[in-house]
């Protein structure tokens, strides 16, 4: 059974001046070497609470455990333990990239060496290696963003928060690094916290989600199980030969219809009866959508 | 690099490594604030070598009839124009960099003593301003005629003068809100601790209560200590230059260091 990676119990912030807490009375665990996101809109709280995770923040009431530690009486054990990229800010940017790379692992403990040798696969795998010589305030935003994931990174941290790290990126950029993220926490166990409000796109490396609204959780949970709860019906969109219009189980019509494609509303429990009726000599395409993260997203905030 | 890759580079988990020595933070700390040569080399010019230059081209050549004292005195506050600029005015500016760019944040989420990096910004900008010392000190020989007596205590008391001077900067960078206010605000300090104090003048030339003034000013004990080792004689008043800059040094230091907060409440 997995450790506990963070506990996080009855936490509360209240920023002076705000009447409104932007954290109140949250409670929650992610696991080792779970990928965890948390979406919300703008002013949810997000960034709060995970600023008071990576303990830049003191929370007014309530405690964070990681891996059973207090985070507010162990600062050393979070600083050597969690990798953090911050939502705003382009720390070290009039370092080269290869600088902040290598100073960053060696100050969260590699050897010379090794700090050499984590710069240099860093720089492959972000892809960086064309701009390691480049100070980071001369990069594009894109680039900008890559080199701070890159060196929240340095020294394999086990916990990465990463605060809207896919920002600024273009689609390929942003594919990559999810796909970068998934293989750390597939090939080192690393646990990922993180925001985003790319929702569809990081649906596909959350294993659960926390949906902030006004500073408190409004769904937790894995995306499936909230998505059912959220949606059972399932979207089909059929595609068949002009005037071959495919027959259907009882009980099952179009909502819409135009000559060649068909779109119904159907119960997961009646997937299977639709396909098995179908003719595929006729049918040419079939799609199969289920509510998307982002649906959770919008069916929770708005 | 894969799992067993990792572990013939020798590498520990991250949370079982331990985190480097105070000396090792030093160094990485250091050589981070060294890299701000790639924007300060502008002002190392500008405010670092040319108002020091102009500073003590007109005060000497127009006060040359005044004697080798007045000289020595407008020399000597010429380095201490270029210490105020390249240590008080260039730390106020790269804390209030640091702050706004998030560069605080980040080195409080690495296992880095925040004391060190006061400590490697403090250090690595003397480093930067040795060049605008060197220039002024061999343009006022050349132009002035300034004999230099160089005291083996130079090599001490000159990193000391630019400390307290840092030590401001640092408190103003660290307490001001914009890094637009951080530099207005250490503008009015240079020309205040400038003026109030007998730094480029003799006090003989000053009102008394100028003079007096200047006790509670570092740039004031900065120059008499510049005074006496680059230009002789070295006399007891250096001893209590030497005792009033190391304690506004520590004062300026420790609440610069109280302000730097780790933790944001």
């Amino acid at each position: 059974m997995a450790r506990v990676a963070y506990r996080v119990s009855h936490l509360s912030k209240t920023f002076p001046k705000q009447r409104r807490p932007a954290n109140d009375d949250l409670s929650f665990e992610i696991l080792e070497g779970e990928i965890f996101g948390l979406l919300g809109d703008n002013g949810a709280g997000k960034t709060t609470l995970v600023r008071q995770m990576v303990n830049l923040l003191r929370p007014d009431r309530g405690t964070i455990e990681l891996f059973g530690r207090d985070v507010a009486t162990h600062p050393g054990f979070v600083t050597m333990t969690v990798g953090y990229m911050p939502q705003r800010g382009s720390a070290l940017n009039r370092l080269t990239v290869a600088e902040a790379l290598y100073l960053t692992a060696h100050l969260r403990g590699l050897t010379r060496r090794q700090a050499a040798a984590e710069r240099d696969e860093l720089l492959e795998l972000l892809r960086l290696t064309g701009i390691r010589n480049r100070s980071s305030e001369r990069l594009s935003g894109g680039q900008r963003r890559l080199v701070q994931l890159a060196v929240a990174m340095a020294g394999r941290p086990p916990v990465l928060i990463l605060d809207e790290p896919t920002n600024e990126l273009d689609p390929a950029n942003r594919r990559h690094v999810w796909d970068v993220l998934r293989d750390r926490n597939e090939r080192h166990r690393t646990t990922i916290v993180l925001i985003t409000h790319d929702a569809i796109e990081a649906e596909k490396v959350i294993e659960r989600v926390g949906i902030m609204r006004e500073g408190r959780f409004v769904a937790l949970g894995r995306p499936a199980d909230l998505k059912r709860a959220v949606s059972p019906r399932r979207h089909v969109e059929l595609s068949f030969v002009p005037g071959k219009e495919p027959a259907l189980p009882d009980g099952i019509t179009p909502w819409r219809r135009t000559e060649d494609t068909w779109w119904l509303t159907v119960d997961h429990g009646q997937v299977p009866a639709l396909l098995a009726a179908l003719d595929f000599t006729t049918v040419t395409d079939i799609r199969l959508h289920s509510a998307t993260l982002e649906d959770l997203y919008l069916h929770y905030v708005s | 690099m894969s799992p067993e890759t990792s572990a013939q580079a020798g590498h520990a988990p991250a949370a079982e490594r331990r985190p480097p020595s105070r000396r090792a933070q030093f160094a990485d700390l250091l050589l981070i604030q060294l890299s701000n040569y790639r924007w300060s080399w502008r002002g190392m010019i500008v405010t670092g070598m040319a108002v020091p230059l102009v500073n003590m081209l007109a005060l000497g050549l127009i006060g040359r009839p005044y004697g080798p004292e007045y000289l020595v005195h407008v020399l000597a506050g010429s380095i201490v124009v270029a210490l105020l600029f390249q240590n008080q005015n260039n730390v106020a500016a790269n804390f209030a960099y640091m702050r706004a760019m998030g560069t605080l944040d980040f080195f409080a989420t690495l296992p880095v003593r925040r004391y060190l990096l006061i400590l490697a910004t403090v250090i690595a900008f003397f480093l930067l301003s040795v060049p605008s010392i060197l220039v002024t000190l061999l343009a006022g020989v050349l132009v002035l005629g300034v004999p230099v007596q160089l005291h083996p205590l130079a090599l001490l008391v000159l990193p000391l003068c630019a400390v307290p001077l840092a030590g401001i900067g640092a408190l103003v960078g660290v307490f001001g809100r914009t890094p637009e206010l951080v530099g207005s605000v250490t503008l009015l300090i240079t020309i205040a601790l400038l003026l109030l104090g007998p730094v480029v003048v003799p006090p003989s030339m000053l009102p008394d209560w100028v003079v007096h003034t200047g006790y509670a000013s570092p740039a004031s004990y900065a120059a008499s200590a510049v005074r006496q080792v680059l230009f002789g004689p070295v006399t007891g008043r250096l001893w209590l230059d030497v005792g009033a800059l190391a304690g506004l040094s520590c004062l300026t230091l420790w609440i610069a260091g109280r302000g730097v907060q780790w933790r944001e409440r």
